[in-house]
Protein backbone atom coordinates (compact mmCIF):
# COMPACT_ATOMS: atom_id res chain seq x y z
CA UNK A 1 0.00 0.00 0.00
CA UNK A 2 2.04 3.22 -1.60
CA UNK A 3 0.21 5.75 1.22
CA UNK A 4 2.53 7.91 3.20
CA UNK A 5 1.53 10.14 6.18
CA UNK A 6 3.93 13.53 5.27
CA UNK A 7 1.86 15.41 7.85
CA UNK A 8 0.26 15.69 10.73
CA UNK A 9 -1.10 18.29 13.23
CA UNK A 10 -3.46 17.87 16.22
CA UNK A 11 -4.87 21.41 18.64
CA UNK A 12 -5.27 21.18 22.27
CA UNK A 13 -8.68 19.42 23.25
CA UNK A 14 -10.98 20.16 25.71
CA UNK A 15 -13.86 23.12 26.43
CA UNK A 16 -12.79 25.82 24.03
CA UNK A 17 -15.14 27.96 24.55
CA UNK A 18 -13.47 30.82 22.38
CA UNK A 19 -12.40 29.12 19.24
CA UNK A 20 -14.70 28.45 16.27
CA UNK A 21 -14.77 25.66 13.83
CA UNK A 22 -13.25 27.25 11.11
CA UNK A 23 -10.29 28.14 13.77
CA UNK A 24 -9.80 25.19 14.61
CA UNK A 25 -9.71 23.70 11.32
CA UNK A 26 -7.18 26.71 10.16
CA UNK A 27 -4.84 26.33 13.04
CA UNK A 28 -4.86 22.41 12.24
CA UNK A 29 -4.49 22.10 8.65
CA UNK A 30 -2.21 24.41 8.24
CA UNK A 31 -0.09 22.98 11.13
CA UNK A 32 0.20 19.79 9.33
CA UNK A 33 1.00 21.57 5.57
CA UNK A 34 3.73 23.13 7.57
CA UNK A 35 4.72 19.74 9.09
CA UNK A 36 4.81 18.24 5.59
CA UNK A 37 6.03 21.17 4.45
CA UNK A 38 4.16 21.91 1.10
CA UNK A 39 1.96 24.64 -0.10
CA UNK A 40 -2.11 24.99 0.42
CA UNK A 41 -2.23 24.43 -3.55
CA UNK A 42 -0.89 20.73 -3.80
CA UNK A 43 -4.02 19.65 -1.70
CA UNK A 44 -5.83 18.26 -4.51
CA UNK A 45 -8.77 16.71 -1.92
CA UNK A 46 -10.11 17.37 1.36
CA UNK A 47 -11.81 14.62 3.74
CA UNK A 48 -13.65 15.81 6.70
CA UNK A 49 -14.55 13.80 9.07
CA UNK A 50 -17.14 14.80 11.77
CA UNK A 51 -20.42 13.53 12.97
CA UNK A 52 -22.86 16.57 14.34
CA UNK A 53 -22.31 20.22 12.53
CA UNK A 54 -26.06 19.35 11.27
CA UNK A 55 -27.89 18.71 14.30
CA UNK A 56 -25.79 20.77 16.64
CA UNK A 57 -24.30 23.72 14.58
CA UNK A 58 -26.95 23.76 11.59
CA UNK A 59 -24.59 23.29 9.35
CA UNK A 60 -23.64 20.92 6.88
CA UNK A 61 -21.86 20.31 3.22
CA UNK A 62 -18.56 20.86 5.46
CA UNK A 63 -16.45 20.05 2.19
CA UNK A 64 -16.86 23.24 0.60
CA UNK A 65 -17.36 24.70 4.21
CA UNK A 66 -13.94 24.34 5.00
CA UNK A 67 -12.64 24.43 1.49
CA UNK A 68 -13.64 28.00 1.72
CA UNK A 69 -11.70 28.21 4.90
CA UNK A 70 -8.50 26.82 4.18
CA UNK A 71 -8.68 28.26 0.50
CA UNK A 72 -8.43 25.13 -0.93
CA UNK A 73 -11.07 26.16 -3.67
CA UNK A 74 -10.08 24.08 -6.29
CA UNK A 75 -9.88 20.49 -4.64
CA UNK A 76 -13.00 18.32 -3.96
CA UNK A 77 -13.95 18.21 -0.90
CA UNK A 78 -16.28 15.84 1.31
CA UNK A 79 -17.77 15.06 4.69
CA UNK A 80 -17.42 11.62 6.00
CA UNK A 81 -20.05 10.36 8.74
CA UNK A 82 -19.83 7.22 10.84
CA UNK A 83 -20.79 8.24 14.50
CA UNK A 84 -17.95 8.11 16.56
CA UNK A 85 -15.74 6.61 13.65
CA UNK A 86 -16.55 9.80 11.05
CA UNK A 87 -12.64 10.40 11.53
CA UNK A 88 -10.92 6.50 10.90
CA UNK A 89 -13.44 6.45 8.27
CA UNK A 90 -12.18 9.67 6.45
CA UNK A 91 -8.67 8.68 6.36
CA UNK A 92 -10.22 5.58 5.06
CA UNK A 93 -11.83 7.07 2.41
CA UNK A 94 -8.97 9.53 1.34
CA UNK A 95 -6.46 6.49 1.48
CA UNK A 96 -8.76 4.89 -1.01
CA UNK A 97 -8.89 8.20 -2.97
CA UNK A 98 -5.28 8.31 -3.41
CA UNK A 99 -4.91 4.20 -4.12
CA UNK A 100 -7.42 4.97 -6.51
CA UNK A 101 -4.91 6.97 -8.59
CA UNK A 102 -6.93 9.80 -8.68
CA UNK A 103 -5.16 11.88 -6.49
CA UNK A 104 -1.91 12.09 -5.26
CA UNK A 105 -1.93 14.58 -2.53
CA UNK A 106 -4.62 14.97 0.03
CA UNK A 107 -5.67 16.53 3.51
CA UNK A 108 -7.76 14.87 6.01
CA UNK A 109 -9.62 16.64 8.80
CA UNK A 110 -11.19 15.85 11.56
CA UNK A 111 -13.24 18.22 13.52
CA UNK A 112 -16.38 18.47 16.38
CA UNK A 113 -17.17 21.20 18.29
CA UNK A 114 -19.26 19.75 21.36
CA UNK A 115 -19.61 22.13 24.35
CA UNK A 116 -21.47 25.16 23.04
CA UNK A 117 -24.57 23.25 23.49
CA UNK A 118 -26.49 21.15 26.47
CA UNK A 119 -25.65 18.40 27.57
CA UNK A 120 -28.89 16.74 27.01
CA UNK A 121 -28.28 18.51 23.30
CA UNK A 122 -25.87 16.30 23.09
CA UNK A 123 -26.82 13.00 24.21
CA UNK A 124 -29.70 13.56 22.05
CA UNK A 125 -27.81 14.16 18.93
CA UNK A 126 -25.39 11.57 19.69
CA UNK A 127 -28.20 8.42 20.02
CA UNK A 128 -28.43 9.24 16.30
CA UNK A 129 -25.93 6.95 15.88
CA UNK A 130 -28.09 4.25 17.69
CA UNK A 131 -31.22 2.74 16.72
CA UNK A 132 -34.69 3.91 16.44
CA UNK A 133 -35.91 1.18 19.22
CA UNK A 134 -32.52 2.20 21.46
CA UNK A 135 -33.65 6.28 20.90
CA UNK A 136 -37.06 4.94 21.79
CA UNK A 137 -35.78 3.21 24.91
CA UNK A 138 -34.88 6.85 26.22
CA UNK A 139 -31.12 4.79 26.01
CA UNK A 140 -27.81 7.07 25.79
CA UNK A 141 -24.21 5.79 24.90
CA UNK A 142 -23.37 5.35 28.32
CA UNK A 143 -26.65 3.42 29.04
CA UNK A 144 -25.60 1.24 25.61
CA UNK A 145 -22.09 0.82 27.14
CA UNK A 146 -23.27 0.06 30.35
CA UNK A 147 -25.37 -2.86 28.69
CA UNK A 148 -22.37 -4.31 27.00
CA UNK A 149 -20.37 -3.84 30.29
CA UNK A 150 -22.90 -5.92 32.36
CA UNK A 151 -22.61 -8.50 29.75
CA UNK A 152 -18.87 -8.72 30.23
CA UNK A 153 -18.96 -8.37 34.12
CA UNK A 154 -21.59 -11.61 34.01
CA UNK A 155 -19.78 -13.83 31.00
CA UNK A 156 -16.27 -13.21 32.55
CA UNK A 157 -16.04 -11.64 36.07
CA UNK A 158 -15.12 -8.08 35.00
CA UNK A 159 -15.55 -5.63 37.65
CA UNK A 160 -15.63 -1.29 38.72
CA UNK A 161 -12.05 -2.01 39.69
CA UNK A 162 -10.97 -3.41 36.68
CA UNK A 163 -12.65 -0.67 34.46
CA UNK A 164 -11.87 2.04 36.57
CA UNK A 165 -8.16 0.80 35.74
CA UNK A 166 -8.69 1.56 32.00
CA UNK A 167 -9.41 5.54 32.97
CA UNK A 168 -6.37 5.52 35.74
CA UNK A 169 -3.94 4.43 32.87
CA UNK A 170 -5.84 7.27 30.35
CA UNK A 171 -5.39 9.79 32.60
CA UNK A 172 -2.53 9.30 33.79
CA UNK A 173 -1.18 9.08 29.68
CA UNK A 174 -3.14 12.25 29.26
CA UNK A 175 -1.23 13.98 31.96
CA UNK A 176 1.84 13.44 29.70
CA UNK A 177 0.23 14.84 26.96
CA UNK A 178 0.29 19.18 26.53
CA UNK A 179 -2.91 18.72 23.86
CA UNK A 180 -5.19 16.37 26.22
CA UNK A 181 -8.12 18.10 27.57
CA UNK A 182 -7.12 16.62 31.10
CA UNK A 183 -3.80 16.98 32.80
CA UNK A 184 -4.51 15.67 36.35
CA UNK A 185 -3.88 11.79 37.30
CA UNK A 186 -6.52 10.19 38.89
CA UNK A 187 -7.25 7.00 41.37
CA UNK A 188 -9.22 3.53 41.68
CA UNK A 189 -11.19 5.34 44.28
CA UNK A 190 -11.67 8.60 42.68
CA UNK A 191 -13.51 6.85 39.61
CA UNK A 192 -15.74 4.20 41.78
CA UNK A 193 -16.77 7.62 43.63
CA UNK A 194 -17.54 9.28 41.14
CA UNK A 195 -21.46 10.01 40.57
CA UNK A 196 -23.28 7.38 38.34
CA UNK A 197 -24.05 8.21 35.02
CA UNK A 198 -25.53 4.61 33.62
CA UNK A 199 -25.26 2.10 35.81
CA UNK A 200 -22.47 0.81 36.44
CA UNK A 201 -20.83 3.63 34.49
CA UNK A 202 -19.87 5.94 36.80
CA UNK A 203 -18.51 9.74 35.29
CA UNK A 204 -14.72 8.59 35.73
CA UNK A 205 -15.90 5.88 33.00
CA UNK A 206 -17.24 8.10 30.63
CA UNK A 207 -14.73 9.74 27.63
CA UNK A 208 -15.74 13.93 28.23
CA UNK A 209 -17.74 15.94 25.89
CA UNK A 210 -14.72 17.85 24.16
CA UNK A 211 -13.78 20.24 21.39
CA UNK A 212 -10.87 19.49 18.87
CA UNK A 213 -9.32 18.97 15.63
CA UNK A 214 -6.48 16.73 14.11
CA UNK A 215 -5.45 16.79 10.53
CA UNK A 216 -2.99 14.65 8.26
CA UNK A 217 -1.70 14.91 5.08
CA UNK A 218 -1.48 11.82 2.64
CA UNK A 219 0.19 11.41 -0.06
CA UNK A 220 1.81 8.78 -2.73
CA UNK A 221 5.03 10.89 -2.01
CA UNK A 222 7.54 9.31 0.38
CA UNK A 223 9.64 11.42 2.98
CA UNK A 224 13.12 10.32 4.78
CA UNK A 225 11.40 10.09 8.00
CA UNK A 226 8.15 9.17 6.47
CA UNK A 227 5.53 6.86 8.19
CA UNK A 228 3.15 4.49 5.67
CA UNK A 229 -0.09 3.01 6.29
CA UNK A 230 0.11 -0.55 5.38
CA UNK A 231 -3.49 -1.10 6.23
CA UNK A 232 -7.10 0.44 6.23
CA UNK A 233 -9.92 -1.38 7.24
CA UNK A 234 -13.73 -0.90 8.08
CA UNK A 235 -16.30 -3.36 8.71
CA UNK A 236 -19.76 -3.03 10.25
CA UNK A 237 -22.15 -4.53 12.23
CA UNK A 238 -26.18 -3.89 13.04
CA UNK A 239 -26.59 -0.34 14.31
CA UNK A 240 -28.76 -1.32 17.65
CA UNK A 241 -27.41 -3.90 20.28
CA UNK A 242 -30.58 -6.06 20.07
CA UNK A 243 -29.85 -7.30 16.86
CA UNK A 244 -26.04 -8.67 17.22
CA UNK A 245 -24.81 -12.62 17.38
CA UNK A 246 -22.67 -11.81 20.46
CA UNK A 247 -22.93 -9.05 23.73
CA UNK A 248 -19.54 -9.77 25.03
CA UNK A 249 -17.57 -8.63 21.95
CA UNK A 250 -17.49 -6.00 19.09
CA UNK A 251 -17.89 -8.12 15.76
CA UNK A 252 -16.60 -5.85 13.69
CA UNK A 253 -13.37 -4.75 15.30
CA UNK A 254 -12.69 -8.25 15.14
CA UNK A 255 -13.17 -8.09 11.41
CA UNK A 256 -11.66 -5.16 10.81
CA UNK A 257 -8.52 -6.40 12.85
CA UNK A 258 -8.14 -9.56 10.89
CA UNK A 259 -8.87 -7.86 7.52
CA UNK A 260 -5.94 -5.26 8.11
CA UNK A 261 -3.44 -7.91 9.86
CA UNK A 262 -3.70 -9.57 6.86
CA UNK A 263 -3.28 -6.80 4.82
CA UNK A 264 -0.28 -5.59 6.84
CA UNK A 265 1.12 -9.21 6.53
CA UNK A 266 1.32 -9.20 10.42
CA UNK A 267 -0.20 -10.37 13.62
CA UNK A 268 -1.20 -8.67 16.71
CA UNK A 269 1.91 -9.39 18.24
CA UNK A 270 3.53 -7.11 16.46
CA UNK A 271 1.95 -3.83 16.97
CA UNK A 272 4.51 -1.68 19.58
CA UNK A 273 1.88 1.31 19.90
CA UNK A 274 -1.76 1.07 19.40
CA UNK A 275 -4.68 3.63 20.27
CA UNK A 276 -7.92 1.56 20.93
CA UNK A 277 -11.05 3.04 20.95
CA UNK A 278 -12.10 3.94 24.69
CA UNK A 279 -15.05 5.71 24.96
CA UNK A 280 -16.35 4.15 27.94
CA UNK A 281 -13.62 2.09 30.33
CA UNK A 282 -15.14 -0.97 28.88
CA UNK A 283 -14.83 -0.05 25.39
CA UNK A 284 -11.08 -0.55 26.06
CA UNK A 285 -11.41 -4.08 27.63
CA UNK A 286 -13.68 -5.28 24.84
CA UNK A 287 -10.89 -3.52 22.29
CA UNK A 288 -8.04 -5.08 23.45
CA UNK A 289 -9.84 -8.54 23.03
CA UNK A 290 -11.55 -8.13 19.90
CA UNK A 291 -8.44 -6.24 18.21
CA UNK A 292 -6.52 -9.90 19.35
CA UNK A 293 -3.81 -8.39 21.66
CA UNK A 294 -5.73 -10.48 24.74
CA UNK A 295 -7.80 -13.62 25.13
CA UNK A 296 -11.66 -13.00 26.00
CA UNK A 297 -11.86 -12.26 29.27
CA UNK A 298 -8.01 -11.60 29.99
CA UNK A 299 -8.15 -7.84 29.28
CA UNK A 300 -8.93 -6.16 32.52
CA UNK A 301 -6.89 -7.91 34.68
CA UNK A 302 -3.70 -6.91 31.93
CA UNK A 303 -4.57 -3.32 31.90
CA UNK A 304 -4.94 -3.62 36.06
CA UNK A 305 -1.42 -5.09 36.13
CA UNK A 306 -0.13 -2.56 33.95
CA UNK A 307 0.92 -4.57 31.06
CA UNK A 308 -0.31 -1.70 28.74
CA UNK A 309 1.24 1.49 30.40
CA UNK A 310 3.78 3.60 29.28
CA UNK A 311 7.13 2.67 31.40
CA UNK A 312 5.08 -0.32 32.81
CA UNK A 313 4.56 -2.65 29.31
CA UNK A 314 7.77 -4.97 27.94
CA UNK A 315 5.98 -3.96 24.30
CA UNK A 316 2.39 -2.81 23.72
CA UNK A 317 1.77 0.52 24.83
CA UNK A 318 -2.36 1.42 24.96
CA UNK A 319 -4.00 5.05 24.33
CA UNK A 320 -0.06 6.76 24.82
CA UNK A 321 -2.03 9.79 24.05
CA UNK A 322 -4.54 9.38 27.06
CA UNK A 323 -7.31 8.06 24.58
CA UNK A 324 -10.61 9.09 24.32
CA UNK A 325 -10.68 9.06 27.98
CA UNK A 326 -8.36 11.64 28.82
CA UNK A 327 -6.90 13.23 25.68
CA UNK A 328 -10.61 13.90 25.11
CA UNK A 329 -13.54 13.21 22.29
CA UNK A 330 -14.44 15.55 19.99
CA UNK A 331 -16.36 12.58 17.64
CA UNK A 332 -15.17 13.72 13.98
CA UNK A 333 -11.43 14.45 15.66
CA UNK A 334 -10.52 11.29 17.96
CA UNK A 335 -10.31 8.70 15.08
CA UNK A 336 -7.47 11.27 13.09
CA UNK A 337 -6.16 12.13 16.34
CA UNK A 338 -5.69 8.58 17.17
CA UNK A 339 -3.34 8.42 13.86
CA UNK A 340 -1.40 11.58 14.62
CA UNK A 341 -0.34 10.13 18.32
CA UNK A 342 0.61 7.34 16.46
CA UNK A 343 2.59 9.19 13.51
CA UNK A 344 5.09 10.87 16.85
CA UNK A 345 5.39 8.07 18.52
CA UNK A 346 6.61 6.17 14.82
CA UNK A 347 8.93 9.28 14.47
CA UNK A 348 10.07 9.34 17.70
CA UNK A 349 8.84 12.84 18.78
CA UNK A 350 5.78 11.99 21.15
CA UNK A 351 7.92 13.66 24.01
CA UNK A 352 7.47 12.16 27.93
CA UNK A 353 5.26 9.98 26.52
CA UNK A 354 7.42 8.52 23.64
CA UNK A 355 7.13 4.43 23.32
CA UNK A 356 10.95 3.70 23.31
CA UNK A 357 11.66 2.14 19.64
CA UNK A 358 8.26 1.96 18.81
CA UNK A 359 8.10 0.85 14.86
CA UNK A 360 4.65 -0.54 13.94
CA UNK A 361 1.02 1.40 15.23
CA UNK A 362 -2.36 0.31 15.03
CA UNK A 363 -5.89 2.98 15.44
CA UNK A 364 -8.91 1.38 16.30
CA UNK A 365 -11.82 3.47 15.87
CA UNK A 366 -15.64 2.96 16.43
CA UNK A 367 -18.96 4.18 15.32
CA UNK A 368 -22.08 4.02 17.85
CA UNK A 369 -21.56 0.67 20.24
CA UNK A 370 -19.98 -1.05 17.94
CA UNK A 371 -21.58 -0.88 14.26
CA UNK A 372 -18.60 0.55 12.37
CA UNK A 373 -15.37 -0.21 13.61
CA UNK A 374 -12.31 1.35 11.39
CA UNK A 375 -7.98 0.01 11.49
CA UNK A 376 -5.08 1.66 10.68
CA UNK A 377 -1.83 -0.15 10.91
CA UNK A 378 1.28 2.32 10.31
CA UNK A 379 4.74 1.32 10.28
CA UNK A 380 7.99 3.27 10.34
CA UNK B 1 -39.02 11.36 16.13
CA UNK B 2 -42.66 13.01 16.16
CA UNK B 3 -43.57 13.48 12.58
CA UNK B 4 -47.15 11.92 12.19
CA UNK B 5 -46.15 10.10 9.34
CA UNK B 6 -43.33 8.10 11.19
CA UNK B 7 -45.37 7.47 13.57
CA UNK B 8 -48.22 6.12 11.45
CA UNK B 9 -45.46 4.07 9.98
CA UNK B 10 -43.61 3.00 13.36
CA UNK B 11 -47.06 1.36 14.47
CA UNK B 12 -47.16 -1.99 12.64
CA UNK B 13 -43.45 -2.77 14.05
CA UNK B 14 -45.31 -1.85 17.51
CA UNK B 15 -48.33 -4.21 17.14
CA UNK B 16 -46.15 -6.79 15.91
CA UNK B 17 -43.82 -6.57 19.05
CA UNK B 18 -46.93 -6.38 21.70
CA UNK B 19 -47.96 -8.72 24.25
CA UNK B 20 -44.97 -10.95 24.17
CA UNK B 21 -42.58 -12.04 27.28
CA UNK B 22 -38.95 -12.74 27.58
CA UNK B 23 -36.50 -12.12 30.06
CA UNK B 24 -33.56 -9.47 30.99
CA UNK B 25 -30.11 -10.58 29.87
CA UNK B 26 -28.83 -6.97 31.12
CA UNK B 27 -29.53 -3.13 31.69
CA UNK B 28 -28.58 -0.17 32.85
CA UNK B 29 -30.16 2.77 35.19
CA UNK B 30 -30.02 6.17 32.32
CA UNK B 31 -29.18 8.94 35.11
CA UNK B 32 -28.19 11.60 32.44
CA UNK B 33 -31.18 11.50 30.27
CA UNK B 34 -31.93 12.75 26.58
CA UNK B 35 -33.66 16.07 26.18
CA UNK B 36 -37.11 14.29 25.75
CA UNK B 37 -36.69 12.06 28.42
CA UNK B 38 -35.58 14.59 31.30
CA UNK B 39 -38.60 14.17 32.97
CA UNK B 40 -38.71 10.73 33.28
CA UNK B 41 -35.12 10.09 34.64
CA UNK B 42 -33.58 8.02 36.29
CA UNK B 43 -35.32 5.12 34.81
CA UNK B 44 -33.74 1.48 34.02
CA UNK B 45 -33.29 0.13 30.09
CA UNK B 46 -33.38 -3.30 29.76
CA UNK B 47 -31.63 -5.82 26.81
CA UNK B 48 -34.34 -8.57 26.63
CA UNK B 49 -34.21 -12.18 25.26
CA UNK B 50 -37.73 -12.62 23.71
CA UNK B 51 -39.28 -16.12 24.48
CA UNK B 52 -39.40 -17.70 20.60
CA UNK B 53 -36.06 -15.62 19.64
CA UNK B 54 -35.09 -12.05 18.87
CA UNK B 55 -34.22 -9.65 21.42
CA UNK B 56 -35.45 -5.70 22.30
CA UNK B 57 -34.24 -3.12 23.81
CA UNK B 58 -36.46 -1.37 26.16
CA UNK B 59 -37.46 0.92 28.95
CA UNK B 60 -38.46 -0.84 31.61
CA UNK B 61 -41.94 0.45 33.52
CA UNK B 62 -44.15 -0.54 36.48
CA UNK B 63 -40.48 -1.88 38.21
CA UNK B 64 -39.15 -2.38 42.08
CA UNK B 65 -35.22 -2.47 42.67
CA UNK B 66 -35.62 -6.73 43.21
CA UNK B 67 -36.99 -6.65 39.87
CA UNK B 68 -33.28 -5.26 38.34
CA UNK B 69 -31.78 -8.37 37.66
CA UNK B 70 -31.01 -11.24 35.10
CA UNK B 71 -33.58 -13.36 34.47
CA UNK B 72 -36.33 -11.25 35.70
CA UNK B 73 -39.13 -11.94 33.38
CA UNK B 74 -40.91 -9.64 31.58
CA UNK B 75 -43.85 -8.84 28.64
CA UNK B 76 -43.80 -6.32 25.89
CA UNK B 77 -46.11 -3.32 26.78
CA UNK B 78 -47.84 -0.14 25.13
CA UNK B 79 -46.52 3.09 26.71
CA UNK B 80 -46.28 6.76 25.42
CA UNK B 81 -42.75 7.25 24.55
CA UNK B 82 -42.41 10.87 26.00
CA UNK B 83 -44.49 13.84 26.18
CA UNK B 84 -45.03 15.88 23.04
CA UNK B 85 -46.01 19.98 23.03
CA UNK B 86 -48.97 20.80 23.66
CA UNK B 87 -50.05 20.90 19.53
CA UNK B 88 -47.72 17.38 19.23
CA UNK B 89 -48.67 13.82 18.30
CA UNK B 90 -48.54 11.08 21.13
CA UNK B 91 -45.58 8.61 20.35
CA UNK B 92 -46.42 5.86 21.57
CA UNK B 93 -44.35 2.57 21.41
CA UNK B 94 -43.02 -0.38 23.01
CA UNK B 95 -41.63 -0.75 26.75
CA UNK B 96 -41.43 -3.75 29.28
CA UNK B 97 -42.85 -4.87 32.52
CA UNK B 98 -42.00 -7.79 35.14
CA UNK B 99 -44.49 -10.63 34.87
Amino acid sequence: MNVSIIGAANTKFGELWDVSPRALAREVVFGALKDAGIEVRQIQALFVGNMLSGMLGGQEHLGAFFAEELGFTNAAAFKIEGACASGGLAIHTAVNGILSGQYETVAVLGVEKMTDHKPEDVATALMGAGSSQERAAGCTFPGLYAILARMHMQEFGTTEEDMAAVAVKNHYHASLNPNAQFHRPITIEAVLKSHKVADPLKLLDCSPISDGASALVLSVRRQASGVKIVASSVATDTLGLDQRASLTELQATKEAALRAYKQAGIEAKDIDVAEAHDCFTIAEILALEDLGFYIKGSAARAIQAGEVTLGKAKKLVVNSSGGLKGCGHPIGATGVKQVVELVAQLRGTAGARQVAGARMGLAHNVGGSGATAVVHILKR
Amino acid sequence: MLSPVKLWRNQKKVGEMLGRTGKIISWTTVRVPPADFSDQAPYPVALVELDGGGRITAQLVDWEDQNLKTGQKVANVVRRIIKPNTEGVIPYGIKVKPI
